[in-house]
């Protein structure tokens, strides 16, 4: 995935956290889409998912203590967009297992999380980015 | 049918591909068909219910979704395979989520279902509305249509 340097919300934390998370969604999809035989690609798409996944929940927590340091307040719908996004990537894990590891379930789900992180960085996150600055800029 | 309608779905596309694309898309005119039948080959339909009933189509050609998803993926693209519409198809979600707040704001209440794909060339993608008001945007990476079908 390509980072670009609009993508920014001008926090420096949070930024770092996206650009990782653009690193570890695009290692997860270029997994899903290489070539390699069904058994051993099935490890692999879990564990790049699981270590997506991981940070996912780091990443969001740090984005929400900010939230509440600075009285964010969008935070309450904002915390609902995490808990969906997390627990979709958790009943995901659960059904690629039930599905036998199905390729065009993964396909049709990492395709999704593509175009929902960008926008989700690109458009959602900039709302906290514009508080926070504005805020500090008052001071 | 009122063409006010279409004018948030325009302003959300407007905004979803400047905002994730860097694409300023230019708008041509609207136009009027009776049904649709897409001469291109990905196609994004969003069921609408409540005040306003019907569905958005985001059409475009295999060249151009291909290109979308390798400008936001940064990998290369040969196929319409499930990743590449289902890329897609979470765009037109986005772009219509964004339509349907404004026409909240105007007190049109309306919800959208999930993306449905249609993939193939001449495709009858609505057949039950009379009227399809639609709109082809040029962008640097293609050209895609947008309609909106009112039952």
């Amino acid at each position: 995935m390509i980072w670009r340097d609009d993508y920014k919300i001008g926090v420096e934390l949070v930024d770092k956290q996206h650009e990782e998370l653009f690193k570890r969604l695009g290692n997860f999809i270029k997994t899903v889409r290489s070539d390699s035989e069904k058994d051993v690609k099935k490890e692999e798409v879990e564990k790049t998912l699981d270590f997506m996944g991981e940070y996912v929940v780091t990443h969001f927590d740090s984005e929400e203590a900010l939230q509440k340091k600075y009285n964010y307040p969008g935070y309450e719908e904002h915390h609902e967009i995490h808990e969906n996004f997390k627990q979709e990537v958790i009943d995901f894990q659960k059904e690629y297992k039930n599905n036998d590891y199905n390729e065009d379930f993964v396909m049709e789900f990492s395709g999704r999380l593509l175009t929902w992180l960008i926008n989700h960085v690109a458009s959602t996150d900039q709302k906290i980015g514009d508080y926070i600055n504005s805020i500090e800029e008052g001071k | 049918m009122n063409a006010d309608y279409l004018n948030p779905i325009i302003a959300a596309t407007d905004s979803v591909f400047q905002t994730m694309l860097q694409l300023e898309p230019r708008k041509g005119k609207v136009f009027v068909q009776e049904g649709l039948v897409s001469r291109k080959e990905a196609n994004v339909i969003i069921g609408v219910t409540g005040d306003i009933k019907g569905s958005i189509i985001y059409s475009f050609s295999k060249d151009m979704a291909l290109k979308v998803v390798e400008a936001m993926s940064g990998m290369e693209m040969k196929e319409l395979d499930k990743f590449v519409t289902s890329a897609m198809g979470e765009l037109g979600n986005i772009i219509s989520g964004k339509a349907t707040t404004s026409l909240a704001e105007k007190n049109f209440t309306c919800d959208i279902a999930p993306p449905q794909i249609v993939t193939g060339k001449e495709v009858k993608i609505v057949t039950d509305a009379k009227n399809v008001l639609s709109v082809t945007f040029d962008t640097n990476l293609g050209s895609f249509d947008v309609s909106f079908s009112i039952n």
